[in-house]
């Protein structure tokens, strides 16, 4: 299997290593500690990389068994459309994700852990660099108006709060966020890569492969210290509790569902031979995996805390604590964790602002449920701008005020649309060729 | 009898494979596993292979393609770990995971494929010796300090 490395054009590439020194500053130390963490491991390159080989084929959908396009003027209109949006939607994702991370990592309390995550944003930022690959690579001029240079100013000038998908408008409160998004939201960015894999336009294709090996780190750089977490919390520790981390899987998990987009949506893009699977297909999948983390969670809590429990006890002791909710063994079913129901908490989507409760239960009045929500989401959380746009669009729909398919346009609010920033009014990300070795002011946010 | 699926490392299967290890070492240790998994899965997760069945992995092989390593300079598989669940043994399932693994060696360019068994274990050296696997001249060397 043969593995080409591509630059982007130099203007494109200072442009990512701007936002890079921006929004990454830590990436030297990374470099700097690369050989103390990941002894002998290649070192980390900012470039695209198209794995040869692939299907060529059109692998589902209407034109099923025909070549795939490669280059934008083979696409059909709607296909070219729907597959500039996913492209762009992507890159959000990858720069965004990097934005959230930064605010948390230094509060982390392991230099594993954090090293890890620094890891995974910087191979976030290749993943965003292989999606500004495919936009300025080939010529799109026949789909879009914009120009490559424009595209990819308007994604490299995104921040949190203008951001194409809910999950990466908003802000990390404390280091369990980084690790709970990378274990829950960076899930759902391995199923989406999963899904590309087999797309009608063949540069997507060939990008896939190597972001989908980078993103099977980024799950583990969630889970494996969440195992961590769960086994110190039995033992007594008090730096992040199973309660921490619960509230924080109340947290994103409604997020990660509604990255799949709406449950009765995803046809066009299988018809197109974009993705193999629809939205609601996928997005139960994903909801049966994370409830396998969890309950692998549990039972590492359980083997922690009961000593001398075997496995096959210890999921017998999990069974009957989830089946009568009370105590055994000196554990009682509130320590464990559980999986919020896939209603709660919704705000895009079929259950969108339906107030329903962790358990799936259904509340009439807005005020009931908000207090609900206050007691599953973490404080800190609770005290943010995203938390107060979703309550108050809730009244409004709950009050008859508003529809909840308005409600769900309105969320998030783009209080920080790209290039909001005053410092970002005059400054762009991407020079011409005559304003290359002109130093770019930092972009503050 | 349930359909067996091959398929890549992932981390949600950190659970499944400490409890094979457990049940044939006798000894739960969480730590190693998650810090070995967390290698492969950051090193190369399509080279370490699980088998799944009902939705539990049974077996699980983990390697990866490494160059530069005790003077072969040309790319090479190693064949690190390999767990089948006792209770789903007899079922090929180490040759299946084997399958998978060095036909992805194969495609990432290795020509050759290395692993270590210790002699007391008869029965794994029986099974690389049945997938084709010789004695090599690359002969291991220990002392103790």
């Amino acid at each position: 299997m043969a593995v080409s490395e591509v630059k982007l054009p130099k203007n494109f590439h200072q442009a990512v290593e701007d936002w890079r020194d921006t929004f990454l500053p830590d990436y030297q130390f990374l470099l700097d500690s690369w050989e103390k963490h990941f002894p002998k491991e290649p070192m980390f390159k900012l470039c695209a990389y198209r794995e040869m080989g692939v299907c060529a084929n059109i692998e589902c959908g209407a034109k099923e068994g025909q070549p795939k396009a490669t280059k934008p003027s083979e696409l059909d209109e709607d296909q070219a459309q729907h597959l500039l949006g996913a492209i762009r939607a992507q890159a959000s994702t990858e720069f965004g994700s990097i934005q959230q991370h930064r605010l948390t990592l230094a509060r982390a309390q392991s230099e594993e852990e954090q090293v890890w995550v620094l890891r995974m944003m910087a191979e976030e930022l290749r993943h965003g660099y292989q999606m500004l690959h495919l936009l300025v690579d080939d010529d799109w001029t026949c789909q879009t108006q914009q120009s490559s240079a424009d595209m990819v100013e308007e994604i490299l000038s995104m921040q949190t709060g203008s951001h194409v998908l809910g999950a990466f408008n908003i802000d990390f409160d404390s280091f369990v966020d980084n690790i709970v998004f990378c274990a829950l939201i960076d899930r759902v960015g391995k199923y989406q890569l999963a899904m590309q894999k087999v797309s009608a336009y063949k540069p997507m294709a060939e990008s896939m492969p190597q972001m989908l090996r980078e993103e099977a780190f980024h799950l583990a750089t969630g889970v494996v210290p969440m195992r961590r977490w769960a086994t110190q919390a039995a033992e007594g520790e008090v730096y992040v509790t199973m309660e921490m981390m619960q509230k924080a899987i109340n947290k994103w998990l409604p997020r990660g569902l509604e990255m799949f987009g709406d449950e009765r949506g995803g046809g066009s893009n299988v018809r197109m031979g974009l993705k193999p699977m629809k939205n609601a297909e996928a997005q139960a999948d994903y909801y049966q995996e994370v409830a396998k983390v969890v309950d692998d969670l549990n039972i590492r809590y359980l083997r922690a805390k009961v000593k001398d429990l075997s496995i096959g006890e210890a999921r017998e002791l999990l069974a009957n604590l989830e089946r009568g909710r009370g105590k055994a063994k000196g554990v009682d079913h509130a320590e464990l964790l559980r999986m919020p129901d896939r209603d709660f908490f919704r705000r895009r989507g079929v259950p969108a602002f339906t107030m329903v409760g962790f358990e799936g239960e259904t509340y009439d009045l807005y005020q009931d449920y908000v207090q609900h929500l206050r007691k599953h989401l973490p404080e800190s959380y609770l005290a943010g701008r995203d938390f107060r746009d979703y309550a108050e669009t809730l009244k409004k729909v709950a009050a008859g005020e508003m529809t909840a398919e308005d409600g769900a346009r309105k969320m998030p609010e783009l209080r920080r649309v790209g290039g909001s920033c005053p410092c970002s009014k005059s400054v762009r990300w991407v020079r011409g060729e005559s304003e290359e070795g002109t130093k770019l002011p930092v972009m503050g946010g | 009898m349930s359909s067996l699926v091959i398929r890549g490392l992932d981390t949600m299967d950190i659970g499944d494979i400490v409890g094979i290890d457990e049940k044939i070492t006798k000894q739960y240790r969480p730590e190693v596993w998650e810090a070995r998994c967390a290698y492969y899965l950051r090193r190369d997760p399509d080279a370490a292979v699980v088998c799944v069945a009902d939705g539990t992995v049974v077996g699980f092989m983990l390697g990866e393609v490494r160059s530069g390593e005790f003077g072969l300079e040309e790319p090479t598989g190693w064949i690190e770990v390999l767990g089948v669940d006792p209770e789903h043994q007899g079922k090929a399932i180490g040759r299946q995971l084997a399958d998978a693994m060095l036909d992805y060696f194969k495609r990432r360019g290795a020509k050759t494929v290395r692993t270590l068994v210790d002699e007391e274990m008869a029965d794994i050296a029986g099974f690389f010796d049945s997938l084709g696997f010789q004695p090599s001249s690359l002969r291991p060397f220990v002392k103790t300090l």
